[in-house]
């Protein structure tokens, strides 16, 4: 169809649908706006670079410097041989240490990063200040089987027949639990962007249209076209830029993640995420018109806190009760809109969720976007040319046109 | 011709346009005057469809306004103002191409106004850059898009420049030669006089007045300057005149019985020379300040 509008506008010079300008120039004005690119580039930035973080986090190998005197020697030696069965990521070297003065010495020039020698009852790994994490957990653990090991043939008898019966395994019906974990990240992530684009195109929307009241440029459009179509517009190419900036986050953010070790999980993120941009597209349509309606109410820029307080409060609860519901609450909440447009994606995330619940809390999301696009477009319409001072929703409901 | 019937608005329990009717003719320039509050904007928004009509109608060419037929009508509204943040070429081609041009078409349009108004090189500005004269100028070029088959105007003078003045009355002035009905309002009466052919006065959001700039000046009672060579004190002792001023050898008088004035000046000839006698016509400004006392 558009191409076809253009030809003939090219040819002839007949007119575009009005509602296809006023989005184009929506997109446009906005897509030039420096501001805004600035913006969409730091989110990516910010995103790539987590990423990046978070990947050479978990490849890199946290190389230790463990001091030995002669009493402990032995133990450091088979602590450097096992710990990378304990933990692959930390590498130890075992310097020895004349007696505890060197070792001393030794810690407070950073020689070592710590220093393990016997103490009654049990070891000590001393370091100069801060504790040091893998370190602990890998000096812990070999300690405690060789130990272990000892005291058991003391007895004579084995480790292994000491600990027979002692394992406690975890299951779970539904996933795993890595996958709980990274269902949960990924449900935050949902969670924020649709709050954050929400927060940004809306109020985005609801000042350009204040814009046009003020400065009367609402008169000349009116005059010229329907305020359906400049709503109309004025919506669709907020929803436009949205759904291309939410495009750009989750390619940025799936593309990096392929690089890191959690890229087995892509495939199963693949669906929710579909799912995502489907309820992300209708939530935030039917949040766009009551941005739009909360802008008209608004004479001048400063009213624009007052007529939005009740969307921003609105905002919030969504991303709360986005992140905190669970259980029945979160299955009752995932089908009501326009809540269910975040917590549905994240329940789909989790996993469990019935082939049809999506589609159900979908359909009830569409139609309550057609109703907010209904009552939206009469409120606006209503509002838009009244001048002089804020309108009440009241007011704009019962004005005659 | 668009015609104006028995237009009526009510905010609340104010009426702000009472029943207002006139009309302005093809190719002929009508003012709208009025104290501030008098209700030319609310008129002048219902003539565009911007705001609901409660009572009465909008007529042009003899039938019923359409919002095709608005589409076509050139618009500046009071409080004016484009985008600040858009360059001035983009936003004026969207204006006209939301009022049906096609892209091509209304880039030329816009640059050919933008060169007569000297901002041919300034296409690419945003209007916030414009100094106050110069986004006034884009102002009209807006509302003169595309070429309009009537222009209504409200206050298009108010902060122009001399120079930007007689460039936007040339351009009116333009529009109706070619046989387009202009309305507009203003403040300034003296402008309205030098311009207008037709003059409609709104006070209280009735019309108190309407008609040619002569049938307003014609109509009243008519007022005649009597110089004399000798003392004019005797002008109290004739009937059917009432005397407004007497200064010496001069009288200003209004004629209460038609005839009368033939009567005086027959008088008199024969009581000595007379030096001039006048009708004189009230300035715009008196029969205004009348007319919305």
């Amino acid at each position: 169809m558009s191409t076809a509008d253009k030809t003939t506008t090219k040819s002839n010079g007949s007119s575009e649908a009005p509602w296809l300008l006023v989005t184009r120039r929506e997109v446009v004005s906005r897509i030039t706006d420096k501001s805004f690119l600035l913006g969409t580039v730091f989110m990516v930035v910010l995103i790539a670079g987590f990423i990046g973080f978070t990947a050479w986090q978990e490849e890199r190998t946290d190389k230790v410097t463990l001091g030995a005197t002669p009493d402990s020697v032995a133990m450091a030696t088979v602590i450097e041989e096992s710990a990378p069965d304990v933990d692959d990521s930390v590498e130890v070297s075992v310097v020895e240490l004349d007696d505890e003065t060197a070792a001393e010495a030794a810690l407070l020039d950073d020689e070592v990063d710590a220093w393990l020698h016997p103490v009654e009852g049990g070891w000590e790994l001393t370091s100069e200040s801060s504790e040091q994490d893998s370190l602990t957990d890998v000096v812990s653990t070999v300690v405690r089987q060789q130990v272990l090991t000892d005291n058991a043939a003391g007895v004579g008898s084995t480790v292994q027949e000491l600990e027979a019966g002692s394992d406690v395994s975890t299951a779970f019906l539904r996933g795993d639990a890595e996958r709980a974990a990274v269902a949960e990240v990924v449900g935050f992530v949902f969670v924020f962007l649709f709050y954050f684009a929400a927060l940004v195109f809306g109020m985005q929307l609801a000042s350009s249209v204040i814009e046009e009241k003020q400065s009367r440029i609402v008169e000349i459009i009116a005059a010229a076209i329907p305020l359906r179509h400049l709503l109309a517009g004025k919506v669709l190419g907020n929803t436009a830029l949205a759904v291309i900036q939410l495009l750009v986050y989750l390619v940025v953010g799936l593309v990096g993640i392929s690089f890191t070790s959690y890229k087995s999980y892509l495939p199963a993120l693949s669906g929710p995420t579909a799912w995502f941009i489907g309820f992300f597209l209708a939530g935030f349509v039917a949040l766009a018109c009551l941005w739009a309606v909360a802008g008209s109410l608004a004479s001048r820029t400063e009213d624009l806190q007052a007529t939005s307080t009740p969307l921003t409060m609105l905002m919030l609860a969504m991303f709360f009760g986005g992140l905190s519901l669970d259980g029945r609450g979160q299955v009752i909440a995932s089908f009501i809109p326009p809540v269910s447009a975040v917590v549905m994606p994240k329940r789909i995330l989790a996993g469990g969720v019935e082939w049809w619940e999506p589609l159900v809390a979908l359909g009830l999301l569409a139609a309550f976007a057609a109703v907010t696009v209904w009552v939206g477009e009469k409120l606006y319409r209503r509002a838009l040319l009244q001048t002089g001072g804020r309108v009440t929703l009241r007011q704009a409901w019962s004005a005659a046109e | 011709m668009l015609e104006i019937r028995e237009l009526t608005r009510r905010f609340g329990d104010n009426t702000a346009v009472d029943h207002v009717s006139f009309e302005v003719p093809a190719g002929q320039m009508t003012g709208f005057v009025g104290a501030n509050g008098a209700g030319k904007t609310t008129t002048m928004r219902m003539v565009m469809g911007v705001l609901g009509i409660n009572e009465g109608e909008v007529l042009w060419q003899g039938s019923p306004i359409t919002r095709l037929d608005r589409r076509t009508f050139g618009y500046m509204p009071e409080e004016r103002g484009l985008y600040p943040k858009q360059p001035i070429l983009d936003q004026l081609v969207y204006v006209a191409q939301l009022k049906g041009m096609g892209r091509v078409e209304a880039r030329a349009q816009v640059q050919e106004l933008l060169e007569r108004f000297g901002l041919g090189g300034r296409t690419k500005d945003h209007l916030e850059k414009l100094s106050l004269g110069n986004q006034q100028r884009v102002q009209i070029i807006a509302s003169v898009l595309p070429k309009p088959v009537a222009l209504i105007l409200d206050e298009p003078f108010s902060g122009l420049d001399p120079i930007a003045v007689d460039s936007m009355v040339d351009l009116l002035r333009e529009y109706t030669r070619d046989g387009i009905p202009v309305l507009f309002s203003s403040h300034q009466l003296d402008l309205v006089e030098r311009l207008c052919d037709r003059l409609v006065v709104l006070a209280n959001g009735r019309r108190v007045a309407a008609g040619t700039v002569t049938e307003l000046r014609d109509a009243g009672v008519p007022r005649f300057r009597l110089v004399l060579g000798g003392d004019a004190g005797w002008v109290r002792d004739q009937s059917g005149l009432d005397v407004l001023d007497l200064d010496g050898t001069t009288a200003l008088v209004e004629v209460r019985d038609d005839g009368a004035e033939q009567q005086l000046i027959a008088e008199a000839t024969r009581r000595g020379s007379v030096h001039e006698f006048v009708r004189v016509r009230p300035a715009l400004s008196e029969i205004y300040r009348e007319a919305t006392a």
